[in-house]
């Protein structure tokens, strides 16, 4: 049983590609996020806003491809993406669950 | 079997799925051949009963239906069905349960006639479960069970079974009556008696029992309980050699317990049928073969297991024990009473003696002396008359002086001066007197004495005696062939040995040879004369001089005294060592032990010569410096027939005179130190000495000198030179006429030195100025001495022994003012003992002087004293004792009883209990074997060989063997160099001994019956294993119980929920526990029945008002849902639960309250509602926690609040031991207190295997119960990330080589933080963070996230301890 993950690939109103994700991510599917954005090359915004639990195995996919992807994510996963420094190499946008846009 | 295929055959696993085991066995019934049907048409409630019977943990079964058709769930399986499973599946319940349908039957029937539930309490039932018919007990209850129409169909029965309970009991209650009331000493045949008594009681367990006792070769029927005496299997004796034996006599003689087949006609006890087993257990002795069995027959009702036959063995031990303090009390009671009458008989007898004898035989040999020497021209009968007389009243003084040096001996009072002496010549000049008697008798007389290497330290008086009695003896009881006395050295001793060829002694009267009055009847001797009494005293006077005396003899050949003395004086009291005196002859004690022994011989009596004279003759001290003037002088006299006794100077002359008034002092006039003008003066100064005749001698003629001399109060004056013929015409003149002048002084010395009580005057001062001898003997101080003046010699240290010092001067003041009186006072006798004296006194005027004087007397009264004082320390003894609560006490406070008592410098018990080394328990606690000084374990090891209850002592203590319930027990007293330990103290502590033994004895029983009862009660006291996040206390206030009536009770119920119950039964001890015991498991069945606290403790007010002593329970009843805190409660009078916020705030539960159990039985009780935070602690208590006398209890509640409060950062358990510590009183609880502590939520546990697949399950549960302690969403976010960084970690690392092995996680929240613990046991390797770079990644993140992360890896494993302060 790994955890439950979904992945949807579409494209932003702009046309940037988007992978949104949904779930948990940890060691036992992390792999699976880091083949969906293995296959969209170039820019990506990657939705974090549904995912609940992202761990240290998650943000290794996340540095690995830290300097073309732009990352959207709720105040709760906030901590996470700042103590490991990930904020510094690629923008978070943090939205709360309740406005649709981006604050930062 | 049926098969699942069919499509109807769903509903039936659906049915039974609920357990996987008897569900699968119920499916396998052939359900349509039974009234039920396929369980497809089965109605929905039936369903609903099947559902709710296998989904509970909780021991049930149910009927339904017209047969009334079984079906039951996992749990009554186990605990009850046995071997029925699974046959009784599906069958009508009245042949499953055929063999008790007599006793359920009817109460089925009940509950199906009328709807209405039964109850029953620990009933008796015999399941044939195991194979054979058991005697069980369960408490049960059978509700109605009704069908889709509301019709009563069937029952449901609710079970638990009370067996091990009800017989757990039984058996701890025969065990407390066997040991019940141990103060009452009995006899052996009592004990006995009373334990078959107690047996009788328990018929049930013990359906008949026999104790048989060993006796010569065989053993003795002593008490048969449920079987009629006579019966065939309770032979009145048991042959040991009698093959086949009805019991195994034998293998019980050698300590083995066995089991015996029974067959035939028993008697059956309290059971229908009788025993097929019993059990024969030796009853053991400590160090020592058994003293018989115990037959048990056994109930055939129950298995034989351990705990029956642990019981079986205990009950053994329990008689064991009886018998042996039986037998130690009749032992000491005996040895004691031979004592007391010893003692009562030897006193009497020689007060008698004493007083009777000595003043009648004054005054008949006074007088005898004047006639002999009146008469001496008078006829020849009439002379020899009076020397029968005479020679008699000697007999008559000798036998008296020996009684009296016995009771001298007793006393302690006997005089030695041990004084070095040439043993040889010494002996061979004591044997030399009896020559003449010997020869006349026709034996020969040989006398073998060498002179020796070293002198030997003896009081030659008493040498004197022991060797005329030995001779004495062997001459009476010797007729042909010799006497022998011979005298050498050896082995460091000198040997002396007085051997005859005699008629000899018979080997079996060879031991009571030295016994006192003991005489050899029909022995063949010279004369039937004597008392029995002299070889006695020669025992005794050789055993004050440190030796030993032993008789060898054969019947017909002749007897051997061997007397061995140590060379030296260290053996001896230095106090009483004297120099070398002069070697005086022969004395006249001499004189009654010859002319005795010649009496015995036939032919004519002639008076012995002796070589210093006749005993009647007048004795004359000669005082000059000159020793050939003294020695001319004592030749003359002596030759003339006066016993001469020669001084050097006045000094001298007057400290003889003082100690014993000579008939005539000879004194010169020219002497140094003391002139014999002075002497003369103070000699007429002393009112003792006063009347002494004195002639003096000098070199000066003349009228002058001669007045001179007459004028300072001598009574003749002699020039020198002069005429041997005028010096003893002189002499005889002086004597004669001071014998006839003096008469009456003579008389009242004689007179005063028989009183038996001390005689003393003091004049006005205060000094003492005349006494007698037996003033000496009790005090220890002599004429020689005169005058004491105060403060007198024998007070007692002013410094040292102040109240005694005080007593005395009280009595002294009172002497000197009134006119008369009488004290009892302590004193000290000259050697440092305290001597006891009633002192008597009256004031007179001496009607020479008309001064005042006060004549007095004293009586040692020191025995009577030790009476009172040993009663007192035997009470004392007893009192602490009886106050121990354990064998180690016991033992400690009699020790420091001992001490005080003998104010020793401490106290050694060792018990030789098969260690390597003793048990060492000692008034100074440091001590131990190793400590001891290696003289003292030395002098402790001799002890412990010494027979039992018989003190020995040495100069620096005493010590004595007794039993101690591990081994022997040697007990040493240390006193210290050179105190006395006197007869009287011998006495006391073998008595106290005696008692200790005993006392230890009980102790031991005592601590074996706690021990059992613990055992006992905790199989009764409340759950041991408790869901997580409770902590439980109980404390009971008798401390020798571990149950009392509080209680606590923690209950998981069907639903998920947990009952928490905390109650007190009124009083304490044992009886409140079995009320206690009682309503626990009523609550406890009531409360898994129906989860309401209200309906639970109004069933329960049902039952408490049928139960005796259950009345006013106070009880809080709670069921606590722990995933939501929510909680339900109902208190029966109870003080209110207290319920600690995280955020400080306290709240007491109030609600919910009414009466005490049983007040008002049938009445509503309302219920209280609370959601406990998350993060809080509840605190359910009994009010032994709070109550104190002169103090409100809300008083007590609050602080108990408070330290609830103070503590909410503690782990629950940590708590309850601090609520306990910081509420007890400064002497600890004085009532039962039951604790029970809860935070809420419990703590999570879970245990998971290290895969990634896992990972996200063991969150969830993470979240939820993060959920439960209501923390904000961020914050547990957080914690689930860092925790998930530990899983990981422990699956990556941890077992990479072993995946799947388990994780376990804790979390515990307190009120303000969090910790958790992430344990795996996987051997992690160093990281290598190149390898895994998102790793080092995952361990920065726990530590950003958490306050506080610890990881410690050891060879067994990997822990991580986070840590958060909640936000």
């Amino acid at each position: 049983m790994t955890t439950p993950l979904t992945l949807t690939a579409g494209h932003r109103p702009d046309g940037t590609p988007l992978l949104t994700a949904a779930g948990e991510i940890d060691m036992s599917n992390s792999e699976t996020l880091a083949e969906a954005i293995t296959a969209t090359p170039g820019h990506l915004v990657i939705d974090l806003t549904a995912v609940d639990y992202l761990d240290s195995a998650g943000l290794a996919v996340l540095f690995t491809h830290a300097e073309r992807i732009e990352i959207i994510a709720t105040p709760l996963l906030a901590p996470v993406l700042t103590i490991s420094g990930l904020t510094d190499l690629t923008t978070v946008h943090t939205i709360t669950h309740d406005s649709a846009e981006p604050t930062g | 079997m049926a098969r699942f295929e069919d499509a109807e055959d769903a509903a039936v696993i659906d049915v039974f799925a609920v357990d996987a085991e008897v569900g699968r066995d119920l499916a396998a019934v052939e359900w349509a051949g039974t009234p039920l049907g396929a369980p497809a048409g089965w109605p929905q409630s039936l369903r609903t009963a099947v559902s709710i019977l296998l989904s509970s943990k909780f021991s049930m079964w149910m009927a339904w239906g017209p047969e009334l058709t079984f079906l039951c769930n996992a749990a009554y399986r186990r605990d009850t069905l046995g071997r029925k499973y699974p046959w009784a599946l599906g069958r009508p319940a009245r042949e499953v349960w055929a063999e008790i349908w007599g006793d359920i039957g009817p109460r089925i029937d009940t509950v199906l006639e009328t709807g209405q539930a039964t109850w029953d309490e620990a009933l008796l039932l015999f399941l044939e479960r195991s194979g054979y018919p058991e005697e069980t007990y369960h408490t049960f209850s059978y509700s109605p069970l009704r069908d889709d129409t509301g019709a009563v169909v069937g029952m449901l029965c609710v079970v638990s079974e009370d067996t091990q309970r009800v017989i757990g009991e039984r058996r701890m209650a025969t065990l407390r009556d066997l040991g019940s009331d141990p103060s009452v000493v009995r006899t052996e045949q009592e004990t006995l008696a009373f334990a078959g008594q107690q047996l009788g009681r328990n018929l049930r367990d013990l359906p008949f029992s026999l104790i048989y006792l060993f006796d010569d070769g065989g053993a003795r029927l002593a008490t048969a309980t449920g079987i009629p005496p006579g019966h065939r299997a309770a032979p009145a004796t048991l042959a040991a050699d009698d093959l086949p034996a009805v019991w195994p006599t034998a293998a019980a003689a050698r300590g083995e317990a066995e089991s015996v087949e029974l067959d035939g006609d028993l008697p059956s006890g309290d059971w229908p049928a009788p025993p097929t087993q019993a059990l024969v257990m030796p009853l053991l002795r400590q160090g020592g073969s058994p003293y018989g069995f115990l037959v048990a027959g056994l109930n055939r009702y129950r298995p034989v297991d351990d705990g029956y036959r642990g019981f079986v063995e205990l009950v053994a031990g329990h008689i064991a024990t009886g018998i042996a303090s039986a037998r130690s009390y009749q032992a000491q009671q005996r040895r004691a009473d031979e004592l007391a009458e010893l003692d009562r008989a030897k006193t009497a007898f020689f007060s008698n003696i004493s007083h009777e004898f000595r003043t009648p035989l004054t005054l008949i040999m006074g007088p005898v002396e004047e006639l002999r020497t009146a008469l001496a021209g008078a006829d020849k009968r009439v002379q020899e008359e009076l020397e029968v007389i005479h020679r008699n009243g000697l007999r008559l003084s000798k036998l008296v002086n020996t009684l009296l040096d016995f009771s001298r001996i007793e006393a302690g009072r006997m005089q030695a001066r041990f004084e070095p002496v040439d043993l040889a010549a010494l002996t061979a000049g004591l044997a030399s007197v009896f020559r003449s008697a010997i020869e006349k008798a026709g034996l020969a007389f040989e006398i073998d004495c060498p002179p020796l290497a070293e002198p030997v330290y003896l009081d030659p008086g008493m040498w004197e005696k022991v060797i005329l009695n030995l001779l004495s003896n062997a001459l009476k009881f010797t007729f042909d062939g010799a006497v022998r006395v011979s005298v050498s050295a050896r082995e460091g001793h000198a040997e002396v040995v007085v051997a005859d060829t005699g008629i000899g002694v018979a080997a079996e009267e060879l031991p009571r040879l030295f016994e006192r009055f003991h005489r050899i009847d029909n022995a063949r001797a010279r004369s039937n004369e004597g008392s029995g009494i002299g070889l006695a005293l020669v025992k005794e006077l050789i055993g004050l001089h440190g030796g030993t005396i032993a008789a060898d003899s054969a019947e017909g050949r002749g007897t051997a005294f061997t007397i061995r003395l140590p060379f030296g004086s260290a053996h001896l009291p230095a106090e009483s060592l004297a120099p070398a005196g002069a070697a005086a002859g022969v004395s006249a004690t001499a004189v009654p032990y010859l002319q005795e022994a010649l009496r015995w011989l036939p032919g004519d009596a002639e008076p012995p010569s002796l070589p210093s004279g006749a005993a009647t003759q007048a004795r004359v001290l000669i005082a000059d410096d000159n020793a050939d003037m003294r020695e001319y002088l004592t030749r003359i006299l002596s030759e003339a027939g006066y016993l001469v006794e020669a001084v050097n100077d006045g000094h001298e002359a007057l400290a003889t005179v003082r100690a014993a008034a000579p008939d005539l002092v000879i004194s010169d006039v020219m002497m140094p130190r003391l002139d014999g003008l002075a002497l003369v003066a103070a000699l007429r100064a002393d009112s003792r000495t006063a009347s002494v005749p004195v002639l003096l001698l000098s070199a000066r003629a003349g009228q002058e000198a001669s007045i001179e001399g007459l004028e300072a109060g001598a009574d003749d004056y002699l020039v020198k030179p002069f005429a041997a013929a005028e010096l003893l015409a002189r002499v005889r003149a002086n004597v004669e006429l001071a014998r006839l002048r003096n008469h009456h002084i003579r008389w009242r010395t004689a007179l005063v030195d028989s009183l038996q009580e001390a005689f003393f005057v003091c004049d006005e001062d205060g000094a003492v100025i005349e006494i007698n001898a037996a003033f000496t003997d009790i005090l220890g101080y002599g004429p020689e001495g005169l005058p004491y003046p105060p403060i007198h010699p024998w007070w007692p240290d002013a410094e040292t022994d102040v109240e005694a010092h005080k007593q005395v001067a009280a009595a002294f003041a009172a002497l000197l003012d009134e006119r008369q009186g009488s004290h009892t006072i302590p004193l000290t006798h000259r050697d440092g003992r305290r001597v006891w004296i009633s002192a008597t006194f009256n004031q007179a005027h001496d009607p020479d002087t008309g001064r005042r004087v006060s004549v007095g007397t004293f009586r040692d009264v020191t025995a009577e004293h030790h009476a009172i004082q040993r009663d007192s320390a035997l009470a004392s003894l007893s009192t602490r004792l009886s106050g121990a609560t354990s064998l180690a006490d016991a033992l400690e406070g009699a020790l420091a009883e001992l001490k005080a008592l003998w104010r020793a410098q401490d106290v050694v018990a060792a018990v030789f209990d098969q260690a390597d080394a003793p048990t060492v328990t000692a008034t100074d606690p440091a001590l131990t074997w190793a400590r001891l000084p290696v003289q003292r374990r030395e002098r402790i090891v001799d002890l412990r060989e010494s027979p039992l209850l018989t003190p020995i002592s040495d100069h620096t203590g005493a010590g004595i063997v007794l039993d101690h319930p591990n081994g022997p027990m040697a007990l040493w007293v240390e006193l210290g160099d050179h105190r006395p330990f006197t007869g009287e103290d011998h006495l006391l502590l073998s008595l106290l001994a005696g008692q200790l033994s005993q006392g230890l004895g009980r102790a031991h029983q005592i601590d074996q019956q706690r021990e059992t009862a613990i055992a006992l009660q905790r199989a009764i006291l409340g759950p041991s294993d408790l869901p997580d996040g409770f902590a439980v206390r109980y404390q009971p206030a008798t401390s020798r119980l571990e149950v009392g009536g509080d209680w606590y009770d923690v209950i998981a119920l069907p639903d998920g929920r947990i009952g928490i119950v905390v109650g007190d039964c009124v009083g304490r001890g044992l009886e409140a526990a079995s009320v206690m015991g009682q309503l626990r498991s009523a609550c406890r069945a009531l409360l898994l029945q129906d989860a309401s606290p209200a309906r639970t403790l109004m069933a329960l007010d049902r039952f408490a008002a049928s139960l005796p002593g259950a009345l006013c329970t106070t009880v809080f009843c709670g069921v606590l849902d722990p995933r939501t805190g929510d909680l339900a409660y109902c208190s029966a009078g109870h003080p209110p639960g207290i319920l600690a916020h995280p955020d400080g705030t306290t709240r007491l539960l109030e609600e919910g309250r009414s009466t005490p159990l049983a007040i008002r039985p049938g009445r509503h009780r309302p219920e209280g509602r609370y959601s406990l935070p998350a993060r809080s602690t509840l605190m359910l208590y009994t009010d032994g926690l709070v109550e104190r006398r002169r103090r409100p209890l809300s008083e007590g509640i609050d602080q108990a609040s408070a330290v609830v409060q103070d503590g909410s950062d503690l782990l629950v358990d940590d708590l309850a031991t601090e609520v306990m510590t910081r509420l007890a009183p400064g002497g600890g609880y004085d009532d039962d207190v039951a604790l029970l502590l809860y935070r809420h939520p419990a703590p999570l546990e879970m245990t998971f295997p290290a895969e990634a697949g896992q990972l996200a399950p063991v969150r969830q549960a993470l979240r939820s119960w993060l959920d439960q302690v209501q923390l904000p969403r961020q914050q547990a976010h957080d914690i689930v990330v860092a925790a998930g960084e530990a899983f990981a970690n422990a699956i990556e690392h941890g077992y990479r080589h072993n995946p799947g092995a388990p994780v376990h996680l804790r979390a515990e929240a307190f009120a303000d933080n969090l910790h958790l613990t992430i344990v795996d046991q996987g051997a992690w390797k160093t990281p290598q963070p190149e390898a895994n770079p998102h790793r080092g990644r995952g361990v920065s993140l726990m530590r950003a996230l958490m306050q506080r992360v610890t990881i410690t890896r050891t060879a067994t494993g990997t822990t991580v301890d986070l840590y958060t302060r909640i936000t």
